[in-house]
């Protein structure tokens, strides 16, 4: 890992780093408690960035305490990149299609950590790439300012899945909080000219070490027991396992899984008559967990909850390298703390790998 | 401002043909706006019903006028409604969506095409490019089965299909009626009454997937191979561009994998149960 680009400063500095980027008029969204909760939200001050919180997270657990360092709440970047419900066209009576306008704004996001980085990764090899004009629109001139986690809670398992602690790449700005230093580092040409506009200095040997025992402490930290080297091919023999019953056996079929997840991009369209007798197509997000989600006239192809979560989880961990090139989880730990019943995508990992090297098909 | 130029803006088409094919089921033709792709068989469109919703509905006939045909079930809240739409009526069509069926793959091959219900729409056209370049393929022989009599769609063209040289046409129906002097039995029943041959039979299949089961159990049995047999699946087809989700068996996208897969290529998913 070089470290040769890392600089630091004080608190001041990164303050100092929201102001200039406000200056140059974007719009800044980042972490802000609203209602005890931690949401994505536009920003308007920077003493709104919840440094003086803690967000305790356990499975289907949540709450806010005073600490020191804060993860996440369920709001991701998907939110506003893919947003929940999205106007496709309205059609008149005389069947004339308005179709909308999204303006070109510049946003930027301030304080997300690296699993959500990861996650705009994996989007933009889905909404990205198959070309959603909304997604794009607001991703072309998007600002990404990371803030590296160093205090992973307890559902987080980004280590495992390669996506954190520390964001590799990817971004314009990362900065690591370290008592009272804050380490920064750039990834785009923008995220250097903007570390220029500060009062930095090249990190000393004594930070350096702090850094790296914190980076090391943090990695072995958000860690799950399991390792992704063959899981998705190990996962692909657990088709037939039953598992999946007993893993879904509390399963409420909520969907909440799907809403906070940041890689969920399944959605449906929906129709709404409006009263000057158009009618508008909207799109809706939707989860694989919804009883209509796989439903047709005269049919269902998933009416059991254990076939559902089957079909999540082997998505997240196995189609999506299949379908996009990589892993559909970013280890946020979102699905297991805003499960109602806590049900534990770990636990559940290592349930079925051990069913599958017990029992699991031999042949492919 | 950036307009949003999505894949969901459908293009308006007029009906200018409806035939009502059974008690439930009716053929609307469409005409289609001059820049709209033209279809090839066991391709899909989505048809939107203005305020209601959109469908996905195979294209089951392409005139020489170059209307499209879509065979219709009212089975659910967007196709009852077209028990009310008539010539002249407009509705949205994006499309054409999905791979068809192997027309290269046919050159030279027997066919054998087997249907259940309205699985037939899809492979009309199967059907009508064999009618217009016969001597492109092999013996064609068609399977068709449905529940009783009231349901087989299409009765008034089997003579038709007969007519076309070195074919075989054998209709079943689940249960008769007091008219039905023809075969009784699932449409599986039919299999052992052709003469397959093995090393250059490529078989098309489309209906329920209960039928498909049995059929791919049964083709195989008289020595088809996997890379022989097409399928061609239903599933909910909500975007139609490989973006909504909602068509996924296992790792693939029904909408723009399918809908048509060689039985080889779905073998792993096609047994288990909901995926």
């Amino acid at each position: 890992m070089t470290q040769d680009k890392y600089r630091y400063g004080t608190e001041l500095e990164l303050r100092k780093l929201f102001n200039i980027i406000k200056e140059k008029g974007y719009r800044v969204i980042g972490p802000k408690v609203i209602e005890n909760v931690i949401r994505l939200a536009e920003l308007k001050d920077y003493s709104e960035l919840p440094f003086n919180i803690e967000d305790v997270q356990g499975p289907g657990t949540y709450k806010l305490v005073k600490g020191n360092f804060f993860r996440h709440g369920p709001d991701s970047p998907k939110k506003f990149l893919f947003p929940p419900r999205l106007l496709l066209f309205k059609v008149y009576d005389d069947w004339t299609i308005e179709i909308p306008e999204v303006e070109e704004e510049l946003i930027a996001f301030f304080g997300i950590k690296p699993c959500d980085l990861a996650a705009i990764k994996a989007m933009d090899k889905v909404q990205g790439e198959l070309g959603d004009p909304y997604y794009n629109t607001v991703r072309k001139n998007l600002l990404i300012v990371v803030e590296n986690c160093v205090e992973p809670g307890e559902t987080c398992f980004c280590s495992t899945m390669g996506t954190g602690p520390i964001a590799e790449s990817g971004f314009d700005i990362a900065y690591t909080r370290i008592g009272d230093v804050i380490v920064f580092d750039y990834d785009s040409e923008l995220g250097a000219e903007l570390l220029r506009e500060l009062n930095l200095k090249p990190l000393d040997p004594d930070i350096r070490s702090k850094y790296a025992e914190v980076v090391e402490k943090a990695s072995s930290k958000a860690r799950a027991d399991f390792s992704i080297e063959g899981l998705p091919e190990e996962l692909e023999l657990s088709l037939e396992s039953p598992i999946y019953k007993e893993v879904t056996e509390k399963c409420l079929g909520c969907a909440n899984c799907n809403m906070v997840c940041p890689t969920c991009f399944c959605f449906d369209v929906v129709d709404v008559p409006v009263l000057d007798g158009s009618a508008e197509r909207i799109r809706v997000w939707d989860g694989c967990f919804s009883y209509s989600y796989a439903i047709v006239a005269g049919g269902h192809f998933r009416p059991d909850l254990w076939a559902r979560y089957r079909h999540w989880l082997l998505h997240k961990f196995s189609y999506w390298l299949k379908q996009f090139g990589r892993f559909g989880c970013v280890g946020c730990g979102r699905c297991i703390t805003w499960c109602p019943v806590g049900i534990d995508v770990r636990e559940s990992i290592i349930k079925i790998i051990n069913w599958v090297r017990s029992h699991g098909e031999t042949s492919k | 401002m950036v307009k949003l130029l999505s894949k969901f803006i459908p293009k308006v088409a007029t009906i200018r043909k409806t035939v009502i094919e059974t008690y439930n089921i009716k053929t609307v033709y469409l005409e289609v706006p001059h820049d709209f792709e033209k279809p090839m068989p066991g391709q899909f469109n989505e048809l939107y019903v203005r305020g209601a919703g959109e469908i996905p509905i195979s294209i089951s006939d392409i005139t020489e006028e170059g209307l499209i045909a879509h065979t219709i079930r009212f089975v659910g809240t967007v196709t009852k409604m077209f028990t009310e739409l008539k010539e002249g009526d407009k509705v949205g069509v994006r499309g054409p969506y999905g791979n068809g069926w192997p027309l290269s793959e046919l050159r030279g091959k027997d066919i054998l095409i087997v249907a259940g219900g309205v699985g037939l729409a899809p492979l009309r056209p199967v059907i009508r490019e064999v009618e217009r370049n016969r001597s492109l393929y092999g013996k064609l022989m068609i399977l068709y089965g449905a529940r009783t009599p009231r349901d087989l769609l299409y009765r008034y063209e089997y003579s038709r299909y007969e007519r076309i040289p070195d074919s075989e046409v054998l209709i079943t129906v689940d249960r008769g009626d007091e008219n039905w002097t023809g075969h009784v039995g699932v449409v599986t029943t039919l299999i052992p009454k052709v003469d397959i041959d093995p090393n250059n039979t490529i078989a098309l299949v489309c209906g329920p997937e209960i039928m498909m089961r049995f059929t791919v159990k049964d083709l195989m049995a008289r020595g088809l191979k996997g890379n022989q047999i097409y399928l061609s699946l239903e599933r909910r087809m909500r975007c139609g561009v490989g973006l909504c989700g909602h068509c996924q068996v296992g790792p693939l996208f029904v909408c723009t994998e399918g809908p048509v897969f060689s039985y080889e290529t779905i073998k792993r998913y096609f047994w288990v149960e909901q995926i």
